[in-house]
């Protein structure tokens, strides 16, 4: 599929997708190693993402599996139809004269009957949950598991046949094998220690919030009519809010969402007013909210008092203050 | 190329982050695949096979520039590349005379590696190093110091003395005069990597001692240090383990619960559930038994006590989902309702915050008054589906012991429970009255670090 890392990159770019060097390189090995990739880091910063371009980029299907406190086999792997199995015993029923015609012992009834029995624990009746859906696709896909850290740890050891080996075990049928390899991407928020044993078996990718740079060319490339300015100097706040002490600092889609809004404002620059009704976009936490305001005051007295100090007088122009109101 | 990832991971493991056999193969393969053309694609193939916890990262961008950036010292080269055929001959011959008659042993082979150009791979010069000097008790932050001090050991200065030596030899025996020069310029790079690379091995093996001497140390996981050790330092890796820990514990209540899906028969649900089935009871359900205790928490914040009160909150704040509702409180010479803290602050400030709202110095924790205020103000705290969890070392300096009031307060409780960080030889000894508390509580638990606080915590929710 890739021969090089820098097709990773253009793929991925193609994509609308900007990927760092880590991202491209894990991919890559990933893609010729068979391996998993486990990605972690920061709530919003594209490790979802990551899942859907790749899928979108290599032409696959993607399979997800969100996971959750208390997800277990039947919601992840399969199912039997109990309906479908009922409604199939009384058709048996309404048939069983004929099926049992001509039968004169007991033990060849029961032979005949066993016979019949097989059928029920086929994939007839079986509802394939994301995992086996995504082994036994006829197309390769790409199977998205998402928030592993939210699920329990017996799960998380259930899914290490899965990923080591790319089969599963189910009692009535047996095993069964993956036709083609799914390529993985776990995700994970790090809010529980995850299992020395299933990052054995992956590829690590931390990813974490992007530089300023990156951070502009992601707003540059999914916001495409914010002016440049407007755009250098959100994400200069949404980065310095990062570095505030918040209980929830701003992701990558939040800085989207807050980009998009003040496109949908018509802002011109990035003036206090503006940033008064906007911000809850960014912030989630009143908490926050109240801090980071109280933060940009505080930032602004600093600004005057500094300008007066140069210039021995107070100084108000429109230039240079980037919450100052006009 | 292989020996030095080998290398590099050896450093990895010494600086203790756990790479298993799996995973360096694994960097072997990613190697091989992503290539050593591109440095920076190189890295991202180590780092993402290597290193699984974020918190080994900064190790590994610590390590890698000394493994394959430009820190790393350069390749030996072969002495001698302008020399005809027969003069490489002659100092061939000459080398040989002079290593057979070198002592020490130890000079020799270094003498050797910086005239044939054949090095040693980074463990052989480890080995080497520890046999030949004395071992060192040094940190790494020491590591020039004791370099300096391996290579006076290894009489590393002789090098030049014996090289000039040779050159002399060579140039008896009618050597060319630009070739003797090539031949010094190269040697001397040769020296200069060879004490790069024993300045390298040096590092790892302070490195290593460390890290052997961290792995020594018992008490190193901090749920098993006693709360009195706890320093601030550790405050940050604290509020993760403890989110790690409410983490744990949610999941174990959350399967507890449906482990325990064996209540009662839910006859309305069940038939609900069952219509599809056109009625026949394939499908049973029972009535879930949700466990969500109301906690009042009435926590002692003198000085002794701090820290432990301290985790308890955070704990049972992180665990805000499984509890209904939680009422703190905390004494000291007098009691205070602080939950106003907590609702607008969060957990770490509230709990940096609450000792000013009591009154209190050194010797005035007032246990007995404080129950009798509890009881005249605040008895709407507790009710019957409320657990009171008394935090408390069950000193009281000022006041005599109340039972009365604690009698009161257990009454209209569902549950009483102690957590105390004093071993129960200690109780009843001079002002302490934990004695005549302990029986009237529903349980005592003995809480001196915070694996005993979580074990505790997990009671609660049983």
């Amino acid at each position: 599929m890739f021969n090089t890392i820098s097709d990773v990159k253009t793929a991925l770019s193609a994509q609308r997708y900007i990927p760092s060097d880590e991202i491209a390189t894990t991919v890559f090995l990933a893609e010729k190693l068979g391996k998993p990739i486990l990605a972690e880091g920061p709530a919003g910063v594209g490790k979802t993402e990551l899942a859907k371009v790749w899928a979108a980029a290599t032409g696959r299907e993607l399979i997800r599996l969100q996971c959750y406190e208390g997800l277990d086999e039947t919601k992840a792997l399969y199912e039997w139809e109990y309906a479908k199995q009922l409604l199939y015993t009384q058709l048996l029923r309404d048939k069983l004269n004929d099926l049992l015609a001509g039968v004169t012992t007991l033990a060849e009834a029961a032979d005949r009957l066993a016979a019949e029995e097989d059928v029920f624990f086929s994939s007839r009746f079986m509802l394939p949950r994301p995992l086996l859906k995504a082994i036994t696709s006829e197309q390769p896909v790409t199977l998205l598991i998402d928030e592993i850290d939210r699920a329990d740890a017996e799960f998380e050891a259930f899914l290490l046949e899965v990923l080591s080996d790319f089969q599963v075990s189910v009692p009535e049928l047996g095993t069964i094998r993956a036709r083609h390899q799914p390529m993985v991407l776990l995700t994970s928020n790090n809010t529980r220690e995850l299992s020395e044993a299933l990052k054995r078996r992956c590829l690590y990718l931390h990813v974490d919030y992007p530089t300023a740079e990156q951070e502009l060319q992601i707003v540059n490339l999914k916001v495409p009519g914010l002016p440049p300015k407007l755009a250098q100097q959100a994400v200069e706040l949404v980065q310095r809010l990062r570095g505030m002490d918040l209980k929830k600092h701003p992701s990558v889609s939040e800085t989207i969402d807050w980009a998009r809004a003040l496109l949908e404002l018509n802002a011109r620059h990035l003036d206090r007013a503006t940033i008064e009704t906007t911000l809850n976009v960014l912030l989630k936490f009143e908490g926050d909210l109240q801090r980071a305001r109280r933060a940009m005051v505080r930032d602004e007295g600093d600004r005057a008092r500094r300008e007066r100090d140069e210039f021995g007088r107070p100084r108000r122009d429109d230039e240079g203050g980037r919450f100052r109101g006009n | 190329m292989d020996q030095r990832v080998v290398d590099f991971i050896h450093a990895l493991r010494a600086k203790g982050v756990r790479i298993s056999l799996a995973e360096s193969i694994d960097a072997m393969r990613c190697v091989e695949i992503a290539g050593v053309a591109d440095k920076q694609f190189f890295r991202s193939a180590l780092r993402a096979s290597l290193v699984k916890e974020p918190r080994d990262l900064p190790t590994f961008d610590e390590l890698f520039p000394r493994f394959f950036g430009l820190d790393a010292p350069p390749p030996l080269q072969q002495p001698g590349g302008g020399m005809s055929p027969e003069e490489r001959e002659q100092l061939a011959q000459m080398l040989q005379q002079m290593l057979a008659s070198l002592t020490p042993e130890q000079l020799r082979r270094l003498f050797e590696m910086m005239m044939t150009g054949k090095g040693m791979s980074g463990s052989q010069m480890r080995q080497f190093i520890d046999e030949n000097t004395t071992a060192t008790q040094m940190t790494t932050g020491f590591q020039p110091w004791a370099t300096r001090r391996a290579l006076r050991e290894l009489q590393f200065d002789r090098l030049e003395q014996l090289l000039q030596e040779l050159i002399e030899k060579l140039r008896e025996a009618g050597v060319g005069e630009a070739a003797l020069r090539q031949l010094e310029q190269e040697a001397r790079e040769n020296r200069a990597a060879l004490a790069q690379q024993i300045g390298n091995e040096v590092g790892n093996g302070l490195q290593q001692r460390e890290a052997e001497e961290r792995r020594r140390r018992p008490a190193e996981d901090l749920q098993d240090r006693p709360f009195e050790e706890l320093t601030y330092r550790d405050d940050d890796e604290m509020r993760a383990v403890i989110n790690r820990l409410a983490a744990q514990l949610r999941t174990r209540v959350a399967l507890r619960q449906k482990r325990a899906s064996k209540g009662a028969l839910d006859a309305k649900s069940t038939i609900r559930a069952n219509l599809r089935y056109s009625g026949v009871p394939l499908d049973i359900r029972h009535r879930r038994k949700h466990l969500k205790p109301r906690i009042t928490v009435i926590c002692d914040v003198s000085g002794s006590m701090r820290a432990v009160t301290g985790f308890m909150l955070m704990l049972v704040y992180a665990l805000q989902d499984q509890i209904s509702r939680t009422r703190p409180f905390v004494y000291y010479r007098t009691i205070a309702d602080v939950q106003a803290d907590f609702q607008q602050l969060r957990p770490e400030d509230a709990i940096r915050v609450v000792p000013e709202r009591v009154q209190g110095g050194p010797w005035q924790t007032s246990l007995g008054a404080c129950l009798a205020t509890f009881t005249r103000d605040y008895l709407d705290a507790v009710d019957r589906r409320t657990t009171v969890i008394f935090l408390g070392d069950g000193d009281d300096h000022l006041s005599p012991p109340n039972p009365r009031a604690f009698e009161t307060i257990k009454r209209r409780a569902h549950r009483v429970v102690w957590f105390n960080p004093e071993p129960p030889y200690r109780w009843g000894r001079e002002d302490n009255h934990m004695h005549i508390y302990a029986p009237m509580c529903d349980a005592v638990h003995h809480v001196s670090n915070l694996r005993q606080l979580v074990a505790a915590v997990d009671g609660l929710f049983s």
